[in-house]
C-alpha cells in the first residue's frame, strides 16, 4: 500500500510550492454535533462532530465501512441518528427529513447512481427543479399561461447546467442508456439543478477513468468557484482528495480520527495507521 | 393539451373508422365463405358498439391500476377490492338513508382516508423495497379489504340504483332497417368514463405532479433527494385511485349488483393494461375499447368457427400476442435494459 501513496504525495508537494489565493470561507453552514447511529448492534457512527463552512470543499475519507456514506445519509435525513443533532443555516434538527433537507438547499448524489433511468437527461435535471416550482398544482391547472412561462424559465436554468457540464449531446437520451461516467455527470447535474447551498457527493469519481476523473474534478472546483456552493464529498482517490479539498475529515470504524487541512491530515500518525496498517 | 397525450389519441380517432371498415369487410368475406357465420352491417355495428361500451367499463377499472403503477411502479393487486369496498360503502351509506350524491361524497372521503391509512401502515415502512415486495403487500391489502368490507356491510348481494336509465335505445334508424340497439346505461358509462379521463389528464398533464410521479416510480431514494415528498405523493395517488375505484364500483355495481365478484373484474383489467401499457392513461382507455370490442366481435362472428364461448379467453389471447411483440403496450414507456 505504501508505495501507492507516494506518487500522489509527490505531486501534491510539487503543487503546494505555488501558494494559492486564500479562499473566501464564510460562516459555519452546517454542523453535526455528537452524532451516533447504530443498526441493531453495529455502531455505524459514534459521537461524530464536525462542521462545514460556507464555500468550503470538505472531503470525508476513511476505509470501507468507516461510516462515510452513513454520515451523508444522516445529514440529508435518510438515516435518523439515535443521538446528536444536525444544524443547517442556523436551524437545529433533532430529526432531519429528506424533503426538508432538499427544501433548505441540500442536494446530493449517490454512491450507486440513483437516477430516473427511464427519463431523458433533460427530464432528470428538470426533476431537480420541482421544488423551485410553485407548489400548488391546482393553481397551475387554472393559470396555464403563467405556469408555462415558469416551465420555460426552469428549462433555461437547466440548459445552463447542461452547457456547464458539457452534456448537450445527451440531452434527450434516456439516462439508462448512458455509460457510467456520463450517468455520474447527469446525477451531478440534477443536484446542481436544485441550486443547492450544500452539495453532498458520495464518491463522485468512483469507477471512472483518468480523463473522466479530471473532468469531474474540474466541474467540482468550478461549481465551488463560480456558484460558491459548499461541497462535502466522499472520495477514495487520495490524489484527488488532497488536490481539491480545503479540509479533510477522517472516519474509521464510525469514529472521527482527524479533522484538518490536507497537509495536517496526511501527517497524522493515526490516519496513516488506519489507512496503511500499523507498520512499526 | 399536452402533445404526448393528444397525438396518439387523435391518431387513434382518425384510424378508428378505417380499422372498423377493414374489420367489417374481413368479416363479411368470412361470412361469404363460411356458412356458420352470419354477417350484416347493422348487426356488426351493433355488436361493435356494445363491445366498445363494455370496453369503457373495463377501462374504468384499468385506470385505477395505471395511476398506482405510474406512481410506484407496482401492480396494485388490491385495485379490484378497492372497487368492491367503495361500492359496498356507497350502498351502505345509501341504505342509511343518504341521497346518492351525498353518499358519493362521503364514500369519496372514506376512500381518501383509506389511502392515507394504506400509505401510513403499508407503504411507508416499505420505502425503498423492491417492487415485488410492495406487490406482495397489495395482495395483503386485497384480502384485508375484501374481509373488512364484508364485515362492515355484510356479504349479501346488493342493488345499487342511482337512477341511471337502463332502457334500450334504437339509433341510426334512418340508415339501417330497425336501427341499432344501444343500451342507455352503457352510454352513460361512456360519458362518465370520458369525464373521468379528461379530469385525470388535466390533473396529471397540466400539473407538475406528472413528472414527480414518474420520478417516484423510477427511484424512491433519488426522488427523496430532490425533495419530492414521497408520502404525500403516495397518499394523493392512492386517494385518486380510490375515487376512480369508487366510480368504477358505482358503474359496475349498478350494472351487475354489488357483490364479491366485483373484486374479480380486476382480472379483466389485466389484458387491458397489457394492451394499453401500464403507465398510460389514454392507453387504458384505448386498451379497454380494443378488448371490449374485440371480445364481443370475436364471440359473435368468429366464435361459431370454434363452437362459441371464446369471449372468456379472447382478451387474454390478445394480451399474450401483445406481450410477445410489444411488451410495453401501445402507449407504455419504453423498457430500457442495459446489460
Amino acid at each position: 500500500m505504501e508505495p501507492a501513496m507516494e506518487p500522489a504525495t509527490a505531486a501534491l508537494e510539487a503543487e503546494s510550492q505555488e501558494t494559492p489565493a486564500p479562499k473566501r470561507l464564510g460562516e459555519t453552514l452546517l454542523s453535526v454535533d455528537d452524532i451516533s447511529l447504530s443498526f441493531g448492534g453495529v455502531n455505524a457512527l459514534s459521537n461524530i462532530s464536525f462542521e462545514i463552512r460556507e464555500h468550503e470543499i470538505l472531503a470525508i475519507i476513511g476505509p470501507n465501512g468507516a461510516g462515510k456514506s452513513s454520515m451523508l445519509n444522516v445529514i440529508n435525513g435518510f438515516y435518523q441518528p439515535q443521538k446528536g443533532r444536525v444544524s443547517f443555516k442556523g436551524t437545529t434538527f433533532r430529526r432531519m427529513r429528506p424533503h426538508v433537507a432538499a427544501k433548505m438547499g441540500i442536494a446530493r448524489t449517490f454512491q450507486n447512481i440513483a437516477l430516473f433511468k427511464g427519463m431523458s437527461t433533460l427530464d432528470n435535471l428538470m426533476t431537480g427543479r420541482l421544488l423551485k416550482m410553485k407548489r400548488n398544482f391546482l393553481w397551475q391547472a387554472l393559470y396555464y399561461g403563467p405556469a408555462q412561462k415558469e416551465e420555460v424559465a426552469h428549462r433555461e436554468a437547466v440548459e445552463r447546467i447542461i452547457d456547464f457540464l458539457e452534456i448537450q449531446a445527451i440531452r434527450k437520451t434516456p439516462v439508462g442508456r448512458l455509460p457510467y461516467g456520463l450517468q455520474k455527470r447527469v446525477e451531478l447535474g440534477r443536484a446542481l439543478a436544485m441550486e443547492p447551498d450544500l452539495l453532498l457527493l458520495d464518491e463522485p469519481m468512483a469507477g471512472m477513468n483518468v480523463e473522466e476523473k479530471e473532468d469531474m474534478c474540474r466541474f467540482i472546483l468550478d461549481v465551488n468557484d463560480e456558484f460558491g456552493t459548499t461541497i462535502a464529498l466522499i472520495e477514495h482517490d487520495m490524489g484527488v482528495v488532497m488536490d481539491i479539498s480545503d479540509r479533510v475529515v477522517v472516519l474509521d470504524y464510525g469514529r472521527k480520527l482527524a479533522d484538518g487541512s490536507p497537509d495536517e491530515v496526511r501527517g497524522n500518525p493515526d490516519v496513516i495507521d488506519a489507512y496503511l496498517g500499523v507498520s512499526h | 393539451m399536452n402533445a404526448t397525450l393528444a397525438r396518439p389519441l387523435t391518431l387513434w380517432l382518425l384510424a378508428l373508422p378505417v380499422i372498423i371498415a377493414v374489420l367489417g369487410l374481413a368479416l363479411q368475406g368470412l361470412a361469404a365463405v363460411n356458412a356458420s357465420v352470419f354477417f350484416a352491417w347493422s348487426y356488426f355495428l351493433e355488436v361493435l358498439f356494445a363491445g366498445l361500451l363494455q370496453g369503457v367499463m373495463y377501462a374504468l377499472v384499468a385506470l385505477g391500476f395505471v395511476l398506482i403503477f405510474k406512481a410506484s411502479g407496482i401492480f396494485n393487486f388490491a385495485q379490484g377490492s378497492l372497487v368492491l369496498f367503495a361500492a359496498l360503502t356507497m350502498v351502505g351509506f345509501i341504505e342509511m338513508g343518504l341521497h346518492w350524491t351525498l353518499a358519493f361524497v362521503v364514500t369519496a372521503g372514506v376512500m381518501v382516508l383509506l389511502a392515507v391509512v394504506v400509505e401510513r401502515v403499508v407503504l411507508r415502512p416499505l420505502v425503498n423495497q423492491p417492487h415485488i415486495i410492495l406487490f406482495m403487500a397489495t395482495i395483503g391489502i386485497f384480502y384485508f379489504l375484501d374481509g373488512f368490507g364484508q364485515t362492515l356491510w355484510g356479504s349479501d348481494v346488493k342493488v345499487l340504483d342511482i337512477g341511471i336509465p337502463k332502457q334500450p335505445l334504437f339509433v341510426l334508424q334512418g340508415v339501417f332497417e330497425g336501427g341499432i340497439l344501444v343500451n342507455a346505461f352503457d352510454l352513460v358509462a361512456a360519458l362518465v368514463g370520458a369525464v373521468l379521463v379528461i379530469g385525470l389528464a388535466v390533473f396529471f398533464h397540466y400539473t407538475r405532479i406528472g413528472r414527480a410521479l414518474r420520478a417516484v416510480a423510477d427511484d424512491h431514494q433519488a426522488a427523496l433527494s430532490v425533495g419530492i415528498p414521497l408520502k404525500t405523493i403516495w397518499a394523493i395517488v392512492w386517494s385518486v385511485a380510490g375515487i376512480v375505484a369508487l366510480v368504477a364500483g358505482i358503474m359496475w355495481g349498478s350494472k351487475a349488483g354489488v357483490q364479491f365478484s366485483l373484486a374479480l373484474i380486476a382480472l379483466k383489467a389485466l389484458p387491458v393494461l397489457i394492451l394499453g401499457g401500464f403507465t398510460s392513461i389514454p392507453g387504458a382507455i384505448i386498451g379497454g375499447l380494443i378488448i371490449g370490442a374485440g371480445e364481443q366481435v370475436a364471440e359473435v362472428f368468429i366464435g361459431p368457427l370454434f363452437g362459441g364461448a371464446i369471449q372468456d379467453w379472447f382478451a387474454y389471447m390478445l394480451a399474450l400476442v401483445f406481450l410477445l411483440f410489444r411488451p410495453q403496450g401501445l402507449f407504455g414507456e419504453k423498457i430500457i435494459e442495459r446489460v
